[in-house]
């Protein structure tokens, strides 16, 4: 009895399901769990299984906000959260969300977190002893006066944990705060959460598909599977050990320490004749003042799959840029199938030449998928037949035939994706270049698609990644 | 210096002049004013002549060709005094030239006085005292400058936009009905993109503990302080003199009314 005591759950959610129209095959599905005070518990769900919306509900933002249904109930320490004041359990929970773009309303760092404290009434006077106090904990003391909208990524996410420190809330909400971020900024932002668990106890709730990084200081891992029910409730070691086909089936990651070690080094040597693709002389390129890339040399060859590291910012975009031959390389030259890059036609270089970009929404221009498999192919002027039967064949190798008069914007993350390849190879292009794409994307989404460039690759395309 | 008084009284020292010189139709009154303004602007702020005349220089140019033909077409009551020269079937009187100089004249007062407003202006400022002085609802204050942060990030997006559709093979629109097409294009993505964010951001929002209540403090405390007051005073009281003025020298006309 003692013990129950002790372990008065913090948050308890009972029977509790979500869905924005009607219940009848609700988002969330009768969902029960608890958190404790001082335990960080993981959410596990493959894209789409309303892992962030369980995040809205338990600040008590949903349904109200959307107008959603919602039945069942959760508490906070045995309060109902209906019972609150508007704005009043937000001081009580705080979330850090996943696309650092979009969280902020004011334009200076020292603004943003004053809005914050203007919010729950803090008086004026003790409102910049705490802007500076959260800026020495984050370690961005020198960026107070700075522009939001000119930090990186991680900087961002760490101005969003600070506003919500500066509520000094009992539990803390991160929604996939490093789904954004560079591998160097997550590491950062994840041993900053380390770090204030440690001073701090505070209970911490993490929204992720990928748990590798979070591991070392999870008390419970929960997994969601995609018809919003709550399948698994348990430690890390039991859940990856003996649970792990559970978790395989919903398409996600299992952390590498509990991976088999079955990634044996491929491409054994493919001894084949080699032939230059891209070959690049002294590039550099720089916008204003600022050098962008500085004189980079390299050849690409046919067949080859090559991969481009480097942080947030690094130039990673511009250089895929001047390879599509977008942006004109201020000095230095591009060679391309032998021809020097200025001397191609604009219409025979994007049949030669696929660019597949970060978002995919960027890249649709009509209303079917069906039309944007067959876009190209109308405007390179092939027989009808030719496109109705090239066009049926690439949307079943995508898996897209059921959705082929489905609105672009109306698919899921994996299959605009899909789709977004699938537009560049309406010929088999001879060079393919990807800019992220498995940014945010969940483990199945990304197997897929490397499966779909491996398959690529053997047909002699050059992928640049 | 101005970027300092208060956006708010600094609004109503730019709004009133600028509405009492709507009714003034004589040359001599929205001419000193002018004179007046110009020297405000470069003695009391640090905007640069370079910069004020890039911006203002275009304006001259359309209100020229403004008053040229609010010239010609000077209705009936205006038409008075002797025909300067006559032309095809325009007349031109030397009343109607009045009348258009004196138009041109008060346009490029209004735009000088805009100009000392929004050059000295930060719009964080302006909405936290358009809350704190105004009583303007937090929802909408907010709001906007979370709108206001977007701009960057919308420009950035239509560029990759634009890439995204030349890689797809789509040139530049031509014509009238390719345009059309192309906006279209455009839209849908950036709409169904903004959308998602100002969700997004509104979510945040509220998660910071924001009700839209107007109980909340404020860090910048924006005063109201003497010296606003002897802005606003000095451009109201300014031009006032300068009525009083064209009235001593009998040039005062208000709203087509000769005053002596």
């Amino acid at each position: 009895m003692k013990e129950m005591t002790q372990l008065k759950p913090l948050i308890e959610v009972n029977q509790f399901s979500f869905d924005y129209e009607q219940l009848n095959e609700p988002l969330i599905s009768e969902v029960s769990f608890t958190i404790n005070k001082d335990e960080t518990v993981l959410l596990m769900g493959s894209s789409g299984s309303g892992k962030s919306t369980i995040s809205l509900c338990l600040n008590g933002l949903y349904p109200d906000a959307v107008e959603g249904v919602a039945s069942g109930d959760i508490f906070f320490k045995g309060i109902n959260i209906k019972d609150f004041e508007k704005g009043e359990l937000n001081q009580n929970v705080g979330i850090v969300f996943q696309d650092p773009e979009s969280q902020f309303c004011m334009i200076t760092v020292e603004n943003e977190l004053a809005f914050t404290l203007e919010n729950i009434e803090t008086p004026r006077e003790e409102i910049e002893p705490k802007i500076d106090q959260v800026l020495k904990t984050i370690g961005m003391v020198d960026y107070k006066y700075h522009n939001i909208h000119e930090l990186s990524g991680g900087q961002k996410q760490k101005v969003a944990l600070a506003s919500v420190l500066l509520l000094d809330p009992e539990l803390i909400i991160l929604d996939e705060p490093t789904a954004n971020l560079d591998p160097v900024s997550s590491i950062e932002f994840i041993n900053l959460i380390k770090g204030l668990k440690q001073e701090t106890q505070k209970s911490i709730f993490i929204i992720e598909h990928k748990a590798d990084d979070w591991l070392d200081f999870t008390d419970r891992v929960l997994v969601l599977n995609k018809q919003g029910q709550l399948i698994a409730n348990d430690t890390p070691r039991s859940l990856f050990t003996t649970n792990k086909p559970l978790v395989e089936n919903e398409g996600l990651f299992i952390p590498k320490t509990y991976q088999k070690q079955t990634l044996k080094p491929q491409n054994e040597g493919t001894s084949k004749p080699v032939e230059a693709n891209m070959v690049i002389n002294n590039l550099s390129f720089n916008r204003k003042k600022t050098m962008i890339l500085n004189n980079i040399n390299m050849t690409l060859n046919k067949g080859e799959m090559v991969a481009i590291v480097g942080e947030n910012g690094a130039g990673k975009s511009t250089l895929l840029q001047l390879m599509a031959g977008i942006l004109k390389p201020k000095k230095g030259n591009i060679t391309f199938l032998g021809e020097p890059m200025q001397k191609w036609k604009e219409q025979k270089l994007r049949q030669h030449m696929g660019f597949v970009f970060q978002n995919p929404e960027h890249q649709f221009i009509t209303d079917t998928a069906y039309d944007e498999v067959s876009f190209g192919m109308t405007l390179n002027g092939y027989s009808e037949d030719v496109i109705k039967e090239r066009t049926e064949q690439l949307l079943h190798n995508f898996q897209l035939s059921a959705h082929k008069w489905s609105n672009p914007f109306a698919l899921s993350g994996g299959q605009k994706r899909r789709l977004s390849v699938a537009t560049m190879l309406d010929e088999t292009p001879d060079l393919l270049l990807f800019d992220e794409p498995t940014f945010g994307q969940d483990a199945q989404t990304t197997n897929e698609l490397m499966s779909i460039v491996k398959d690529l690759q053997t047909k002699g395309t050059t992928i640049f990644l | 210096m101005i970027s300092s008084i208060n956006p708010t009284i600094k609004a109503g020292a730019i709004l009133v002049p600028g509405v009492l010189l709507g009714l003034m139709f004589d040359i001599f009154t929205p001419l000193v004013y002018l004179i007046f303004i110009i020297v405000v602007t470069f003695a009391f702020t640090d905007i640069s002549l370079k910069r004020w005349l890039l911006i203002f220089s275009p304006f001259v140019l359309f209100i020229l060709s403004f008053s040229w033909t609010r010239m010609l077409y000077t209705s009936e009551s205006f038409q008075g005094g002797s025909i300067l020269f006559e032309f095809w079937y325009f007349q031109m009187t030397t009343e109607a030239l009045m009348v258009s100089i004196s138009l041109a004249l008060r346009s490029l007062c209004f735009i000088a006085l805009s100009l000392l407003f929004i050059l000295t202006t930060d719009s964080t400022k302006l909405m936290l005292s358009l809350m704190q002085q105004l009583k303007l609802p937090p929802k909408i204050t907010y709001g906007v400058l979370a709108g206001y942060r977007f701009l960057p990030t919308f420009r950035h997006e239509l560029e990759i936009l634009r890439q995204a559709h030349r890689i797809r093979g789509v040139g530049r629109a031509k014509g009238i009905k390719g345009r059309v097409q192309q906006f279209k294009r455009y839209s849908i993505p950036l709409l169904a993109n903004a959308i998602r964010k100002a969700e997004r951001v509104a979510n945040a929002m509220e998660s910071k503990g924001f009700t839209g209540d107007r109980n909340r403090t404020h860090y910048h405390e924006m005063k109201v302080r003497r010296r606003d007051w002897v802005f606003f005073g000095s451009m109201v009281g300014a031009l006032f003199l300068t009525v009083f003025m064209s009235y001593y020298f009998g040039y005062l006309n208000i709203f087509g009314r000769e005053i002596n």
